[in-house]
């Protein structure tokens, strides 16, 4: 039997600092051992047994709940005030076999593997790399457990592939404290696995579009999360560059992502008749504070697989010490003015090497990202066409009413089909500025009120945009989230959330981040609602 | 130098700070143990760390030491994930006077994460 250690604890906080918030127990479940239960499948099933009895003794307190994994985000959206799970050590894999398929599915079973909520993206690759497969993309790093990958919206740069949860098949949510609040959900118009595997890990199937791709980016709000199916692809080798390129030429290209036309090239990186090659990723590097006519750009181009490169961690492994990022926040928050002094310092530690070439497979390349201290992110997804545009906006407020300790880069993304994620244009730009938290004096703005400007310049300029649902943002702007995805998208996600679950776990899986963004209201209508619906095959 | 005292105490100051260093063994592959009450603020945040500090005895006919990593709360799995050990000025005078009998055991050590 799976089991539980319980913490009375009184505060909770991300990996990066960005709390702490209140908390009244932690949850801690491990699975049983394999010399009790040897089958997966049965290990797997008897961890549903034991979350379902968390939730009835959190719901019999009158409590909510939240699971989170590596506690990765930039903000609250992991945190519920009363009781939360740490599902870490929640990590079965089952390869999906071809008798486990659906009679109508496109999928090749080999490129299929269930992977329970709380596994790391470190440990899904060496899954997959031991089966001659990979991810087909990540994050920037690989501690991210894959429910908190997909619940946020995690996105590395690969713009023909998407962000972590557009690889995701199938989805297994815990959705209440009985025995048939277990449910399977895939797309209609891409089933995955057949009837019978399907049951063996839950109780209910739904084969919904609209569901599934609500409940694809829930936010945690749509149940515990318990298994994700994802689709693999053939193991492959990326070439990293990082230049240091004209500013205009880094920008066109961010603008159109026309690769074939620049004047821009990587030599080895291009087609017989001389024309560069489409990146498979795509990287802009912009300190604000400098005049310099460059930017450091990366660039990533996928390659068959074979075992003969040279060993890429010599360079990837290279951090920055954290303590000196400590005593630089320091400096930056009683002397603002010395910030892009101190950028400019960092900007060796920080941005990566440049005509430092490499060759690995994508685990490899983004391996793991060490803490270095308490740290802030602010992420915004435009349209990719409107990337320099956006950026001369954000830049010009970060130098004006700033400075702020952190520096932009621009990722981009190809659609998502969740309802909810943020990477919703045909390719997004993902703006960011990271950098280390400060705390507000006479001289240097909040964290809370820079937030507010980025949303509110973005406004007055009438952007589209939208926001990174785990970094930080002013949540509460009003009507924000109705401006970043439209009314009719936030009304499906919600309905399709009240058709899931129960109007008592409505209340139960949903957050302060949820109502603040009004993403649930206060007075949820209490209606009957029952998965049995004629969308739903069982 | 006039001032011997100032000397001395330079001469000192540089064999404390290089006499005293840490190195970290980590490996490539495989899940560190989490901490999920992520109680550290340090590297090892997020890390579920076992720290040794003390002195072990050796026998003069042995030549050296084995310490067993064991299964734990700590260490789920019994298998190393980092390492490090640290060097202090006072450890090494340690093994120096008692003719390596003593020896100072400063470690850090991070185990896998267990799969599944």
């Amino acid at each position: 039997m799976a089991t539980t250690k319980t913490h009375d604890l009184k505060t909770w906080d991300t990996l990066h600092n960005n709390g702490s918030f209140p908390l009244k127990k932690l949850y801690i479940t491990e699975l049983e051992g394999d010399g009790i239960l040897p089958k997966k499948i049965d290990r797997y099933n008897d961890a549903v047994i034991e979350i379902q009895r968390l939730i009835k003794e959190t719901y019999d307190a009158n409590h909510g709940f939240r699971a989170y994994g590596s506690a990765w985000s930039l903000n609250h959206i992991a945190h519920h005030k009363d009781r939360m799970h740490y599902n870490g050590f929640m990590n079965i894999h089952i390869p999906i076999q071809s008798e486990n398929l659906h009679n109508d599915t496109s999928f090749n079973a080999e490129n299929l593997f269930l992977f329970q909520c709380g596994t790391t993206i470190k440990r899904i690759s060496e899954v997959l790399s031991s089966h001659g497969k990979s991810l087909k993309t990540t994050g920037a790093s690989n501690g991210q457990t894959i429910a908190g990958c997909i619940s946020t919206g995690v996105h590395g740069s690969a713009f023909q592939v998407g962000s972590v949860q557009d690889y995701v098949v199938g989805l297994h949510l815990i959705t209440g404290p009985n025995v048939d609040d277990s449910v399977y959900i895939e797309p209609k118009s891409k089933a995955a696995l057949n009837d019978t595997f399907a049951k063996s890990i839950s109780k209910q199937i739904i084969r919904d579009d609209a569901m599934f791709y609500a409940a694809l980016v829930s936010l945690g709000s749509f149940g515990f999360i318990h298994g994700v199916v994802i689709e693999a692809e053939p193991r492959f080798l990326l070439n990293r560059y990082v230049r240091k390129i004209d500013k205009n030429i880094a920008l066109q290209l961010a603008d159109t992502l026309d690769f074939k036309n620049s004047t821009f090239k990587i030599a080895a990186e291009t087609t017989p008749d001389g024309f560069g090659k489409t990146p498979y990723h795509y990287k802009v590097f912009v300190n604000q504070y400098s005049n310099e006519a460059e930017y450091v750009v990366e660039l990533m181009y996928k390659h068959d697989y074979r075992n003969d490169y040279k060993d890429p961690f010599p360079i990837i492994k290279q951090s920055l010490y954290m303590d000196l990022i400590h005593l630089f926040t320091k400096m930056a928050e009683n002397w603002p003015k010395s910030i892009p002094w101190l950028i400019k310092r960092l900007e060796k530690s920080i941005l990566p090497k440049v005509d430092e070439d490499l060759t690995g497979t994508l685990p490899e390349i983004f391996w793991d990202a060490p803490y270095q201290g308490p740290a802030f992110a602010c992420s915004v997804g435009i349209d990719h066409k409107d990337a320099s545009k956006v950026l001369k906006l954000l830049c010009d407020l970060t130098t004006k009413e700033g400075p702020i300790p952190g520096i932009f880069a621009m990722r981009f993304v190809k659609q998502t089909k969740a309802t909810l994620g943020f990477t919703k244009f045909p390719i997004t730009c993902m703006l960011e500025i990271d950098g280390v938290q400060w705390n507000k004096t006479k001289k240097i703005m909040s964290f809370e009120k820079y937030c507010t400007r980025i949303i509110e310049v973005l406004q007055e300029n009438n952007i589209d945009f939208t926001q990174h649902w785990g970094k930080g943002s002013h949540w509460k702007f009003k009507d924000l989230v109705n401006y970043m995805y439209g009314e009719d998208a936030v009304n499906t996600w919600k309905s399709q959330r009240k058709k899931l679950l129960s109007a008592d776990m409505l209340h139960f899986f949903a957050n302060d981040f949820l109502y603040e963004t009004k993403l649930v209201e206060d007075d949820i209508i209490i209606e009957p609602t029952n998965p049995q619906t004629d969308d739903l095959i069982t | 130098m006039k001032n011997p005292i100032k000397l001395f105490t330079l001469i000192t100051t540089c064999l404390l700070l290089s006499s005293c260093y840490s190195v970290r063994l980590r490996s490539v592959n495989g899940t560190y143990q989490p901490d999920p009450l992520l109680s550290r603020n340090d590297y090892y945040r997020g890390m579920e760390v076992v720290e040794l500090d003390t002195v072990i005895k050796i026998d003069i006919v042995s030549k050296d030491f084995t310490y067993l990593i064991k299964e734990t709360d700590a260490c789920k799995s019994g298998k190393l994930h980092t390492v490090e050990f640290k060097n202090t000025f006072g450890g090494s005078l340690l093994s120096v006077f008692s003719f390596g009998k003593k020896r100072k055991l400063k470690v850090k050590y991070v185990c896998m994460k267990p799969t599944n």
